[in-house]
């Protein structure tokens, strides 16, 4: 399957919109595709479904650093369980890819002395994506807070503060990037959606940088999917519900969590599960997504969920209408 | 002073052979590198930006001058103890090996590993580190004429052990780097062709990835076996 489109120019939002839950929604059923503001999705759902949200909450990642006096980028991704860290490194500015030559024990110095050994890359089997060990008086977390920015790409020309890649369901701080399929809800969204009688829950997980070169499976990460949120999946599925994952995280850590029967068991830990023909989604039954770049194994996800057909349906109808990309951009829910 | 938390590094005999490549390696990958050896004179242009101290880790005097170093340096997050003895060339039969001889060997090869160690722990304790012992094939197995230089090298692999058992938050190794095409190789084999013997740089990359990547739990280890896991 080669689920793939062309992206025209001018669709990609490049800066934050004027009110969160004033971006475009566009609803993909089997009964067709239809147009609405985010602020309706209460509308779309009914009482009985369940709505689960990533609570994960996203660092100031990137920093300023030297390579042996040549001015980078590192993205730190992910905090490893030995307290080694994955990074990226890329050249200094928003331009160019990756930075792949990196060899072991190289020394990348940070801001106020601070440093990292460079380890291997990991996960083996490609160059972009390095464990490095840091050396960081204070802690990581201590060190972005003070010296990091949000992770952007060229299509954003400027620099937005933290608080414009928060969620509102943010609490927990450990993505490397906006779980961006939440940022559309506001606290009234949420308030349509108890009101109605839809139930919302959390789970976390800890997005990775999203920067994935062709063909480049997605990373692991870090998942937790507490047991009242399995007991409220299970119980929505048994009355007949729909699990509305919000996100490609959502659907990860939910799918990481559901045994074959599609039930889901609280759990946490670190998920390589990559969702796509092969392994078609057990538990959730719709997805409230961004708009994402072409080729992206987000796609092959979407399709494990809702079909290829009706993704394919879904992205030539939002090129089509000039929908916005990316994490700034208009949001999709899709029904199959 | 500013502080700083560029990765620093002790290496051990690093006039020549395993851990002058190593030295190298490191001051090139933009760590901080002290080093010590008998003889330094070529060093200067050898290992530009290192620091260097000259003398034998015997000597208690020298070890304080290496720790006074490192710690105007103000952190430690790698201590090579590489400095080693070989005993007698050609190797003598324990059964002729002067006692005075055997003595200076374990002085060096695991008297002075141990009271470096002991003297930079503290500094190793903050920065989470790494010791790296360097010992041989000889610690296992059983070599005529390599008693003195053999048994030492078994008595550093338990240090090692111990020290990782009693300092879990440090890394701990004693490699194993294979022969190589050095000096002190030479001397083992008086007269012979060892040319078939690698260079000691060729045995860095499987160090370097063990000092970055901790890819081996704590304790011995062939560098043969780092180089064979390589990606």
């Amino acid at each position: 399957m080669a689920l793939d489109f062309i992206l025209p120019a001018g669709l990609e939002a490049a800066e934050p919109p004027p009110s969160r839950d004033g971006v475009r929604l566009l609803v993909a059923s089997a009964d067709g595709v239809r147009h609405a503001r985010f602020d309706q999705l209460g509308e779309f759902l009914a009482a009985g479904d369940l709505v689960v949200v990533n609570t994960s909450a996203t660092l100031p990642a990137a920093v300023t650093a030297d390579r042996a006096g040549v001015p980078v980028e590192v993205h730190f991704s992910a905090e490893l369980d030995d307290g080694a860290w994955v990074i990226e490194v890329r050249p200094a500015g928003v331009s160019a890819g990756p930075v792949t030559d990196l060899r072991p024990c190289e020394v990348i110095t940070l801001d106020a002395g601070a440093a990292l050994i460079v380890g291997e890359p990991q996960p083996a089997g490609q160059v972009r994506l390095w464990r490095a060990r840091p050396r960081i008086d204070g802690g990581v977390s201590a060190f972005l807070a003070r010296h990091g920015r949000p992770i952007r790409y060229a299509y954003v020309p400027r620099q937005w503060p933290l608080p414009e890649y928060q969620t509102v369901f943010a609490r927990e701080p450990g993505s490397a990037e906006m779980p961006s399929a939440g940022r559309p809800f506001t606290a009234q969204v949420v308030t349509d959606l108890i009101t109605r009688g839809v139930a919302v829950a959390p789970i976390v997980l800890h997005t990775g940088v999203s920067s994935q070169e062709p063909g480049e499976p997605p990373q692991p990460e870090r998942f937790r999917v507490p047991p009242a949120t399995a007991r409220l999946v299970n119980s929505t599925r048994q009355a007949g519900g729909r699990v509305i994952a919000v996100g490609t995280t959502v659907t990860r850590a939910l799918e990481s969590a559901a045994d074959p029967d599609g039930s889901v068991r609280a759990g946490h830990g670190w998920t390589d599960l990559v969702l796509g023909p092969s392994r078609p989604a057990r538990v959730v039954t719709g997805l409230v997504t961004g708009w994402h770049a072409p080729g992206a194994s987000h796609l092959a996800l979407l399709a494990a969920v809702a079909g290829s057909g009706l993704v394919e349906r879904a992205y030539a109808e939002a090129v089509r209408q000039e929908y916005l990309w990316h994490e700034f951009g208009d949001s999709c829910l899709l029904l199959p | 002073m500013t502080r700083t938390s560029q990765p620093t590094a002790l290496i051990t005999g690093a006039g020549r052979g395993l851990g002058l490549a190593l030295a190298r390696s490191l001051l090139a990958s933009g760590w901080r590198v002290v080093v010590d050896a008998r003889r330094t004179a070529h060093l200067a242009a050898d290992l530009p930006g290192a620091l260097v101290v000259t003398g034998d880790v015997t000597d208690p005097a020298h070890r304080e001058a290496l720790a006074s170093a490192v710690g105007g340096l103000g952190r430690l997050d790698l201590l090579v103890n590489n400095a080693s003895d070989l005993g007698p060339s050609p190797l003598p039969p324990l059964a002729d090996v002067p006692l005075a001889a055997v003595r200076r060997v374990l002085e060096t090869n695991v008297l002075a590993p141990l009271a470096l160690t002991q003297r930079l722990l503290p500094l190793l304790r903050t920065s989470g580190g790494t010791v790296l012992n360097v010992s041989s094939d000889a610690a296992v197995e059983a070599y005529a004429g390599w008693g003195a230089y053999g048994s030492s090298k078994a008595a550093l692999d338990q240090l090692t052990a111990v020290l990782a058992a009693e300092e879990p938050a440090l890394a701990v190794y004693a490699v194993d780097p294979g022969d190589m095409r050095t000096e002190m190789h030479q001397a083992a084999f008086p007269g012979e062709d060892i040319s078939d013997r690698p260079e000691p740089e060729e045995v860095v990359p499987a160090l370097l990835r063990l000092i970055a990547s901790r890819t081996a739990p704590s304790g011995r280890v062939r560098a043969a076996d780092l180089a064979r896991t390589a990606t």
